[in-house]
C-alpha cells in the first residue's frame, strides 16, 4: 500500500519540479538584470532580448493590487454578514452562490466584462475594467477564506465578549481580528496569487500588447506579464521573443510562488 | 451609573417592586426544536435563586435568553418593569447590566489583569485599574492564586481558575444582576466554598441566578430553588423545603437518581 502511494506521490512532486526547472532552463538566455533594469522596453514583434519587462511586472502587480483593494471590503462584508446576521438558510444560499461563482470559467467573466464595463459603461480597455473583473473572480475565494477564518474563532469567545456588553464592532476589532489576522492574510495572499495568474479575463479587457508602457490613470490600458507571455509565444519564428516569453513566465512564477509561500509561512501564526 | 429607573441601589426600597426580574411565558425554538416551553418565574431584588435540572433541560438556553444572546424567544422578560426587548440604552448596555458567566470559561488571549478589565470602556481601561482588579479578584476568590502574576497570559490558568477569572471579569462591570452557569462545575472543594461564600455576600445587594448540577450546593446556597426539566419548570419553592419535600414525581426522581423522565 505504502509503495503504491509513493508511486503516485513521486510524479506529483517531480512533475511540477521538472516544469519549474524547464522554465528556468528555457529562460536562461533572457534572464539577466536588463530584464528588469534595462532601458529598452520589451515590445512584441521586436527583437526582444535585453529589453525590460518592468512595465509588464508593474501592470500585473497593479491589476492584482487594485483587484484585491476592490474585493477585500466586499469579501469582508460578506464574511461578517455570514457570521453575524445570516440565518441558516441565508448561509446555505450564500455558500452555494459562492461555489457557483467559483465554478464559472474566467473567460466568461472576461466576455461579460467586455460587454458591461468596456462597452456599456464606456470604461474602455483599462486597468479599472481588468481590476474589477479580477476582483469578481477572486471574490468567492477571498470570501470563503474570510468566512472560514471567522468560523474558526471559538463561539464561546464571541459570546463571552458580547456578554460583557461589547458591541459587535468591538467584538470584531478586539476579538476577531487579533485571533484571525494570520488566516485573513493567508486568504488574501492566495487570492493575490490567483489574481496574478489569471490571463484570459484580462486579455481583451485590460491589456494591450504594445504601444503602452506605464498607465497614466486607471482608465488607461496596461501591459501585463500574463498576456505578454501569450503574445510573445505567438511569435513562433522569433527565437529571442520565445526566450523572453520564458523569462516572463519565470518571473511570473516567482511572484506567484512568493505569495503562496508567504501564505504557507503565515499558517504558523494561526492562533485559533 | 445607569438610568434612574433601573438604578436599584440608589432607589428607596419602598418604591421598588419586590420582583426585580420577571419572566413570563417564555418560550424558545431553535432550528424548529422547542427548547423552552412556557417558562415563568421571577427573581427578587436580592438573594440567590438556584436553577437545577438534568443536562439538556434548557438551563443554559434560558440564561442566554435573559441577556439577549438569543433574541427570538416569545413571551416577556422584564427588569424592573422594563421589557428587555425595549431596553432604552440598547442590547450592549443590557448585557453590561446583566453579568453572565458561561458554562465553559472563555478566556481572552491577554494577561490576567487585562482579562479582568476587558469589558470596561477604553477610557477606564487606560486609567489605574489596580484596585478594581484587586477587588474583583478577591470577590471571585482568585486573588491569592494570581496576585504575583497578574501580567502573565491568562490561558496558563487551570480551568477552575479560568472560571473564577470569568466571574471577576463580569464583576468588574458592576452588574446589577448576576447569571451563573454551573460556576463551580470544575472547581475543587476549597474554591467551591470560597465562591459560594462570595456569591452569598454579593447576593445581599443583587439578584443572582445560579445554575447548578450539584444538589448539595443547591442546599448550601439556600434561597429560591427552581427545578427545570425538558424545557419546562416542574417545581419552584424554597430550597430546603423543595429538596426535603418535593411535590412532583419528576422532582423526586431527579433528587434520588439525578435523572428525570418528564414525558
Ligand atoms: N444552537 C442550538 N441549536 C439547536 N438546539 C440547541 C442549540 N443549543 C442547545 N440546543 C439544545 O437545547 C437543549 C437545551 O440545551 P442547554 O440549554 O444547553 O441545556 P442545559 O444547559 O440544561 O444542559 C438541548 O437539547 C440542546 O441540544
Ligand atoms: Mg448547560
Amino acid at each position: 500500500m505504502k509503495i503504491i502511494l509513493i508511486m503516485f506521490a513521486i510524479p506529483a512532486i517531480l512533475l511540477p519540479a521538472a516544469c519549474v526547472l524547464y522554465i528556468f532552463y528555457q529562460a536562461m538566455p533572457a534572464l539577466n538584470l536588463s530584464l528588469i533594469f534595462g532601458s529598452d522596453i520589451s515590445v512584441v514583434g521586436v527583437n526582444s532580448i535585453g529589453q525590460s519587462i518592468l512595465p509588464q511586472i508593474t501592470g500585473s502587480l497593479l491589476l492584482m493590487a487594485l483587484a484585491c483593494f476592490i474585493a477585500l471590503p466586499i469579501a469582508f462584508s460578506i464574511a461578517l454578514f455570514h457570521a453575524f446576521w445570516a440565518s441558516q438558510n441565508h448561509k446555505k444560499l450564500l455558500m452555494t452562490l459562492l461555489q457557483m461563482l467559483q465554478g464559472i470559467p474566467p473567460i466568461v467573466y472576461g466576455l461579460c466584462g467586455l460587454i458591461v464595463f468596456v462597452h456599456t459603461l464606456q470604461w474602455g480597455i483599462s486597468l479599472l475594467t481588468g481590476s474589477v473583473i479580477l476582483a469578481i473572480i477572486i471574490l468567492p475565494l477571498l470570501s470563503n477564506s474570510l468566512i472560514h477564518a471567522f468560523a474558526r474563532i471559538p463561539r464561546e469567545q464571541t459570546d463571552a465578549a458580547l456578554s460583557l456588553g461589547l458591541s459587535k464592532l468591538n467584538v470584531i476589532i478586539r476579538i476577531w481580528l487579533p485571533a484571525s489576522w494570520s488566516n485573513i492574510l493567508t486568504g488574501l495572499l492566495l487570492s493575490m496569487a490567483r489574481a496574478l495568474s489569471e490571463t484570459a479575463p484580462i486579455l481583451f479587457t485590460a491589456t494591450v500588447f504594445s504601444g503602452i508602457t506605464w498607465p497614466d490613470s486607471i482608465f488607461s490600458p496596461v501591459t501585463s506579464l500574463q498576456t505578454h507571455i501569450f503574445y510573445l509565444a505567438q511569435e513562433g519564428s522569433n527565437i529571442q521573443a520565445i526566450h523572453t516569453a520564458w523569462a516572463s513566465a519565470a518571473t511570473l512564477l516567482l511572484l506567484v510562488l512568493c505569495f503562496s509561500l508567504m501564505a504557507g509561512y503565515l499558517r504558523r501564526y494561526d492562533t485559533t | 451609573m445607569m438610568q434612574t429607573n433601573i438604578d436599584v441601589k440608589n432607589t428607596p426600597k419602598i418604591h421598588v417592586q419586590k420582583d426585580f426580574l420577571v419572566v413570563e411565558q417564555l418560550s424558545l425554538q431553535l432550528e424548529n426544536n422547542p427548547i423552552l416551553n412556557n417558562i415563568s418565574f421571577s427573581l427578587p431584588i436580592t438573594g440567590i435563586t438556584t436553577l437545577i435540572g438534568p443536562s439538556g433541560a434548557g438551563k443554559s438556553s434560558l440564561l442566554r435568553c435573559l441577556n439577549m444572546l438569543y433574541s427570538t424567544w416569545g413571551g416577556e422578560i422584564t427588569i424592573d418593569k422594563t421589557s428587555i426587548k425595549q431596553w432604552q440604552a440598547g442590547e450592549d448596555n443590557l448585557r453590561k447590566f446583566i453579568g453572565l458567566i458561561a458554562q465553559k470559561p472563555a478566556i481572552f488571549p491577554a494577561s490576567i489583569a487585562e482579562n479582568v478589565t476587558f469589558g470596561l470602556p477604553r477610557k477606564q481601561r487606560k486609567q489605574d485599574t489596580t484596585t478594581l482588579i484587586h477587588d474583583c479578584l478577591i470577590q471571585a476568590a482568585l486573588w491569592d492564586e494570581v496576585k504575583d502574576r497578574l501580567n502573565q497570559p491568562a490561558v496558563s490558568l487551570s480551568i477552575g481558575q479560568q472560571q473564577r477569572l470569568c466571574l471577576a471579569r463580569a464583576l468588574a462591570l458592576q452588574p446589577s444582576i448576576l447569571l451563573l452557569d454551573e460556576p463551580t462545575a470544575s472547581l475543587d472543594p476549597r474554591s467551591k466554598q470560597l465562591i459560594e461564600i462570595s456569591l452569598r455576600r454579593l447576593a445581599k445587594n443583587m439578584p443572582i441566578l445560579c445554575v447548578t448540577h450539584d444538589l448539595e450546593q443547591a442546599k448550601r446556597l439556600q434561597g429560591q430553588l427552581i427545578f427545570m426539566c425538558d424545557g419546562k419548570i416542574i417545581e419552584t419553592g424554597e430550597s430546603q423545603e423543595l429538596l426535603q419535600n418535593p411535590q412532583k414525581l419528576e422532582t423526586r426522581e431527579f433528587l434520588r437518581w439525578e435523572v428525570c423522565d418528564c414525558d
